[in-house]
């Protein structure tokens, strides 16, 4: 029998290999794909990010662990698809145009991932048509906007623009970050929140797509 | 007082006659060549095309008459070479977001399907470019070449392969260089290069045709973890090298030179860091105390230690280990609030930056508002010297020239217009 609390372990250790091995086996013994990411890999990111946010780790741990996530996540998304599994929200992510840097994007990308998200990681240099058309094409509720710089800051604000003439803004909750952005960019350009980072950025995501389910 | 004077005695933590003022004499403590270009317009200099000093940031050459008219007291040493391999001559036209500008001669460029500008190492069009510049931006970012890593073949000389032993050539062009910084009068800041220990800007070696080793930036994080002995053989072999080069080099520019840019290394994020303060002490601060202690044994130079982010935690070992200098002292990230870093550290260590935020007061605030900022973090840093007026890392491309202005105009209201 697989040991999955070792799946648990190897994910908020960041150890890949073992977070692989231990799901292929799990899987092998029919084991329930959905059981082991919502008992055990969602488990795991949520303590990952709490010992972020405590600065107990930091960005290479926080790298390891979504490795090891995406290792194990990889193996079971095909599964789930076949089962018809409700995704905590759909999130459409990218760095907005003409902005090349993609870790802190990453970092999110993973940790909703770990957070029982589906995710559309469009990359780094995305068009606000881009972002239209993938929102429209996954059915997002919830869109990630990242800037490393402050020359593509703007980007932010006419991607935004963007969903609101395709008349998708009141369809999905968009969230900003990245190290020039503050709550007060975000409010000027009309975002709905701004995560200071990877952590924060996933509960903000967890509670409005709540909130929107029961508005 | 004259120009090397006034920083000499900043550096020394007394107060100078006037807080001295550096833009241009590093790669990150300098303008956007539009924004040079757009201060030599304001200040009706000669019209001639800027020079990219720096390819990789588009950072501008900032030239006798305008370091005239800001008020600027430090002169940059830069190696042969750029970022991209190439030497930093021979120049020829470009235009740049309207703007004429001058570039080497082996800035080779293509654009590809998306209208990105793509840069080649050493310039060599036929090697993989090691730089894309998205359309319409303003800088280049690494390219990743990363080949499939072999866990049991990796070799810390792969990562070692651009840490040679300095060239005759490198060592005329240092000698002339550093001879003609110091005969500016100004305070003359080197930047020799080789001393930086995982500089994430410089671990994908964009200056390489064909780098091996651990050169993607996330995988390079994680190898601080995962393969730590790896990378302290990595650093220790550089280390060799850099106090052999260190040594053939003071040989030849000896007490020209003032101040030494020795690393780059960021260690902050704007709230938190990439590692903890145990992780630091036990994975970098060694090699940067063989540097430091070298330096102080047998020169006069300062050392420059730039890390952005919240650093605070990081102060206490910076000092520890030898450096004199830091930079650029992001005021808005968390825990590094101007007066608790003076009372804290100002006795110890010359705060080179903090002046005025580029990632929003500068580019996007109103003259009115970056006065204030000016004054009030002059104010801060500058009592009892150990302060270098510079913006807090470079000037970004877009930022009004009348904000550049409100700046240097407020540094010298704060000096009583001297």
């Amino acid at each position: 029998m697989a040991d999955l609390q070792k799946l648990y372990e190897a994910v908020l250790n960041g150890d890949n290999k073992t977070a692989v091995a231990v799901t292929r086996e799990a899987l092998a013994e029919n084991a329930d794909p959905i059981e082991l990411i919502q008992k055990y890999m969602i488990p795991a990111m949520a303590e990952v990010g709490k010992r972020f946010e405590c600065e107990e780790y930091f960005v290479p741990e926080l790298l390891l662990s979504a490795r090891a996530m995406k290792g194990a996540l990889e193996l079971l998304r095909p599964l789930l698809a076949e089962r018809g599994a409700e995704p905590t929200g759909r999130v459409v992510i990218g760095t907005v145009k003409g902005d090349l840097h993609d870790i802190g994007k990453n970092l999110v990308a993973s940790l909703l991932e770990g957070g029982g998200f589906e995710v559309t990681d469009l990359g780094a240099d995305v068009p606000p048509e881009k972002f239209v058309d993938a929102v429209q094409a996954r059915n997002a509720n919830v869109v990630c906007l990242s800037a490393l710089l402050t020359v593509t800051m703007p980007a932010m604000r006419t991607t935004i623009e963007a969903l609101k003439n395709a008349g998708l803004r009141d369809r999905v909750k968009v969230l900003v970050g990245g190290a020039p952005v503050t709550p007060q960019f975000a409010k000027e350009i009309g975002a709905d929140g701004y995560g200071e980072n990877a952590s924060v950025a996933v509960n903000l995501a967890r509670d409005m797509v709540k909130a929107s389910s029961h508005a | 007082m004259n120009c090397r004077e006034r920083v000499l005695t900043a550096l020394a933590h007394r107060e100078p006659d006037r807080i001295p003022m550096d833009f241009g004499s590093t790669a990150v403590t300098g303008m956007h060549v539009t924004c040079v270009a757009a201060l030599r317009q304001h200040f009706g200099l000669e019209r001639r095309p800027v020079k990219v000093q720096e390819p990789y940031q588009m950072l501008g050459l900032v030239e006798a008459d305008l370091q005239e008219a800001m008020g600027l007291d430090v002169e940059g040493v830069f190696p042969r070479k750029t970022m991209f391999g190439f030497p930093n001559e021979g120049w020829k036209e470009w235009r740049f977001h309207g703007v004429d500008v001058l570039v080497p001669r082996d800035f080779n460029t293509t654009v590809d399907e998306k209208g990105d500008l793509l840069i080649y190492p050493e310039g060599d069009l036929t090697a993989p470019p090691s730089g894309r510049m998205p359309a319409g931006g303003f800088f280049f970012d690494t390219i990743i070449r990363q080949r499939p890593i072999d866990e049991a073949r990796l070799d810390p000389a792969e990562n070692l392969e651009e840490f040679q032993p300095v060239s005759a050539e490198d060592l005329a062009h240092f000698r002339q260089a550093a001879a003609a910084a110091r005969a500016t009068g100004r305070a003359v800041m080197a930047n020799f290069g080789g001393t930086a220990f995982g500089d994430i800007a410089l671990v994908p070696a964009p200056f390489l045709k064909d780098p091996k080793g651990i050169r993607d930036v996330a995988e390079w994080y994680m190898s601080t973890h995962t393969r730590r002995d790896y990378i302290h053989r990595i650093f220790d072999r550089q280390s060799e090298i850099a106090l052999q080069n260190l040594e053939a080099i003071y040989g030849v520019v000896g007490d020209q030179v003032d101040a030494v840019f020795l690393c780059g290394t960021d260690f902050g994020t704007q709230t938190s860091s990439f590692c903890s303060t145990a992780t630091f002490r036990e994975l970098y601060f060694p090699y940067y105390r063989r540097l430091n202690d070298w330096i102080h044994r047998h020169t006069p130079w300062k050392t420059f230690k730039h890390s952005c982010g919240a650093v605070e935690r990081f102060i206490g070992s910076f000092i520890e280990c030898g450096f004199d200098i830091l930079n650029p002292v992001q005021c808005s990230a968390a825990g590094m609030e101007p007066a608790h870093l003076k009372s804290a550290y100002g006795d110890r260590l010359v705060f080179w930056g903090g002046g005025v935020d580029t990632q929003k007061t500068l580019p996007f605030g109103t003259p009115a508002a970056v006065r204030e900022e000016v004054l009030g973090r002059c104010a801060v840093f500058s009592r009892g010297g150990g302060f270098v007026f510079d913006s807090i890392h470079n000037v970004q491309a877009r930022t009004p020239v009348e904000n550049l202005v409100a700046m240097i105009d407020a540094v010298r209201e704060f000096n009583g217009n001297k």
